[in-house]
């Protein structure tokens, strides 16, 4: 485990986003101002429709806020150009969403190894990484499969290597268990509880599930686009 | 990063079988088409040469000038002796032969009818013209007689004459412009699909015509036949010069049916029209392809843009799936308009009796497959079809990433 300085890799200030649905302005975040250190495992929970989707894609540059300033690893999000910040998303942020991670034509090996590809990787280096990364998660000899020939944890399980495969600071999970029953889910939780304390990378996931909520060390719950409450365990 | 995009848009492209293959079937008639449509039409061209040339022009003639206009009797070629005695020695002449032409009035024992009195040199004409293969009665002057005419059927036909009857020409006489009238005997048949030489000439021996028409050894054309077509085509060769002197014109069939030419010109420009026609039809179904295609996937084009891709790898993995569909239909297409039209280049096409821009088919067409049917139409195909892919490319380049994942649920 390494022991680096703990320094704040996201940092939220007065957050604000309001979208437009037909005409009716919808306040999905209310000012959110939050600071995550690296190495975190933190859980933000809340009921459906209290913002967290829309936080995680601001958080990580998919979305603008309409109002209030993100800094990713010190660096302001919203004064990066397009190229910039696909570039930025690819070396910093891993991502695991709630389902349909996996692009299906391609093979769990080629799933991994694509942000490596964008990123220049020698052939070599990545099926290393990419063999190594699946044992990490606990797959074995699935190299060569579809997505569609495994379960739903093992494809979450992918979804993590492929996050977690060039690195990143930060890996960025949306719900990740939704989708999985609640035996497949804690095991999931488990392991990316226990790689975060292995890689000392910093981990941010939504979730409602109360038994998810269990392994968090921090808890920031929200509430109509608001920080409710913000917890360490 | 070349191979992953290559095996993205191949396995996407037969993700939807269907989709793909009535696509790329679409596509491929077109190219199919277009191969197609380009064989027969050179097919058509060298029939329509063959026919003109072979059958009577000749690749070139000599004339004295305006003679072809005026068609006067008495404007023989210049110079003839001197002439002949080049032609003869020219590498690129493979056959020459003399010819008179006076209009005459033919007459039976039923009718008579108005005619161009054609002489000719037997020995040569053969080599030069197809009368003698026309032949369906008789022959083309195998017998040593100056008495013998060579006529069309229908000419047969409205003299209600048939081989070894009787019929007297009546002429006009060079200068002195008197009537001259002698008397034949029809001693050959031909038919030829073209009316005009069908029924409206008659062929006698060089001799007899220049008697008849007291021009002395005189003759109003030299038709010649080159050793390549090519050569008769070619303005900047010194043939036309050097025979168009002593105020005599050389002339290649380019100019003696300048309609031909002309029509080649306009057919070339009716395919370019075809071309764009076909393939806008082309484009807009592979757009509408394209973005079906694209907005099932709306979520993988989500995530392959979170994780990193910029807008432009974006972009590039839909124009290498328009590249993939295009390849697809380019096999499918060549194969097709290769079949088709080897098939038709053996049995041909049967245009014959028709007539198209003055001259008569006479053969059946036979479609010619060229090389650049087989690279410049496929690579036309290929980047008309990226053309069409860059509005989706655009399209998914441009796209929001949260849009895209948020759209999918
Ligand atoms: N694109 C959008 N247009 C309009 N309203 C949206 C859009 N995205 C989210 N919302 C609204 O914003 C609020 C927060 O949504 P979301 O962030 O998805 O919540 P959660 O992930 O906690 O369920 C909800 O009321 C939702 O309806
Ligand atoms: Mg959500």
């Amino acid at each position: 485990m390494e022991q680096t300085q703990k320094t704040d890799v996201i940092v939220t200030e007065g957050v604000t986003k309001v979208y437009d649905a037909d005409g009716i302005p919808v306040n999905a975040l209310n000012g959110v101002d939050l600071t995550i250190q690296s190495g975190e495992f933190t859980a933000i929970v809340g009921p459906s429709g209290s913002g967290k989707t829309t936080f995680l894609n601001i958080i990580s540059g998919l979305d603008a806020p309409t109002e209030g300033k993100v800094l990713l690893s010190g660096k302001v999000l919203s004064e990066m150009g397009g190229n910039e910040l696909s570039d930025f998303r690819r070396d910093n942020i891993g991502f695991i969403f709630q389902a349909y991670n996996l692009i299906p034509v391609l093979t769990v090996e080629e799933n991994v190894e694509y942000i490596m590809l964008l990123a220049g990787v020698p052939k070599a280096e990545r099926h290393d990484r990419v063999v190594a990364m699946l044992e990490t998660v606990g797959l074995k000899d699935v190299e060569d499969r579809l997505p569609t020939q495994l379960s739903g944890g093992q494809q979450q399980r992918v979804a993590i290597a492929r996050a977690m495969v060039s690195e990143p600071a930060i890996i960025l999970a949306d719900e990740p268990t939704a989708n999985l029953d609640s035996k497949t889910g804690a095991a999931l939780l488990d392991m990316m509880s226990q790689l975060n304390a292995e890689t000392g990378m910093t981990f941010i996931f939504s979730t409602h599930d109360p038994m998810v909520m269990e392994s968090a060390r921090r808890l920031i719950t929200l509430c109509d686009g608001q920080i409710d409450t913000d917890e360490m365990k | 990063m070349f191979l992953i995009l290559i095996k993205l848009a191949w396995r996407n492209i037969l993700r939807n079988k269907r989709r793909t293959i009535i696509a790329s079937i679409a596509i491929s008639i077109g190219l199919a088409a277009l191969i197609f449509g380009d064989a027969f039409m050179i097919g058509m061209m060298e029939n329509l040469i063959k026919t003109a040339t072979d059958s009577f022009i000749g690749d070139a003639q000599i004339h004295q000038q305006e003679f072809r206009d005026t068609r006067e009797v008495s404007m023989t070629i210049q110079e003839l002796d001197e002439v002949g005695a080049n032609l003869a020695k020219e590498a690129n002449v493979q056959y020459f032969t003399r010819r008179t032409f006076a209009p005459g009035m033919i007459a039976s024992s039923a009718n008579r009818s108005a005619i161009n009195l054609v002489g000719v040199q037997p020995s040569t004409e053969k080599l030069l013209s197809q009368i003698d293969d026309a032949i369906i009665g008789g022959g083309f002057f195998e017998k040593a007689n100056e008495h013998d005419i060579v006529i069309g059927s229908k000419l047969a036909e409205i003299l209600e004459v048939a081989l070894g009857d009787k019929v007297v020409v009546t002429v006009v006489q060079a200068k002195s412009g008197d009537y001259f009238e002698d008397w034949f005997r029809v001693s050959g048949i031909y038919y030829f699909a073209d009316a005009a030489m069908n029924s409206g000439m008659a062929f006698v021996r060089l001799k007899k015509a220049q008697q008849m028409l007291a021009i002395g050894p005189n003759v109003h054309e030299i038709a010649i036949k080159f050793t390549s077509t090519e050569y008769g085509q070619d303005k900047q060769v010194p043939f036309w010069k050097t025979y168009s002197q002593h105020g005599n014109e050389a002339l290649s069939w380019t100019e003696i049916l300048p309609q031909l030419p002309k029509v080649f010109a306009m057919s070339e420009y009716s395919k370019y029209i075809m071309g764009i026609v076909l393939f806008g039809v082309v484009i807009f179904g592979i757009i509408n392809t394209l973005f079906m295609s694209l907005y099932e996937r709306m979520f993988e084009f989500g995530v392959l843009r979170a994780v990193g891709t910029r807008s432009f790898g974006m972009a590039r993995i839909v124009l290498f799936e328009a590249g993939a569909l295009a390849v697809v239909s380019i096999l499918l297409g060549a194969i097709l308009g290769f079949v088709l039209t080897t098939i038709f280049a053996n049995i041909g096409i049967d245009y014959t009796g028709n007539e198209m821009m003055g001259v008569t088919v006479q053969e059946f067409i036979y479609p010619v497959l060229t090389i650049e049917q087989f690279t410049v139409y496929p690579l036309a195909v290929f980047i008309f079809t990226i053309v069409a892919g860059l509005y989706p490319a655009w399209h998914v380049a441009k796209m929001s990433p949260v849009d895209a994942m948020r759209r999918s649920f």
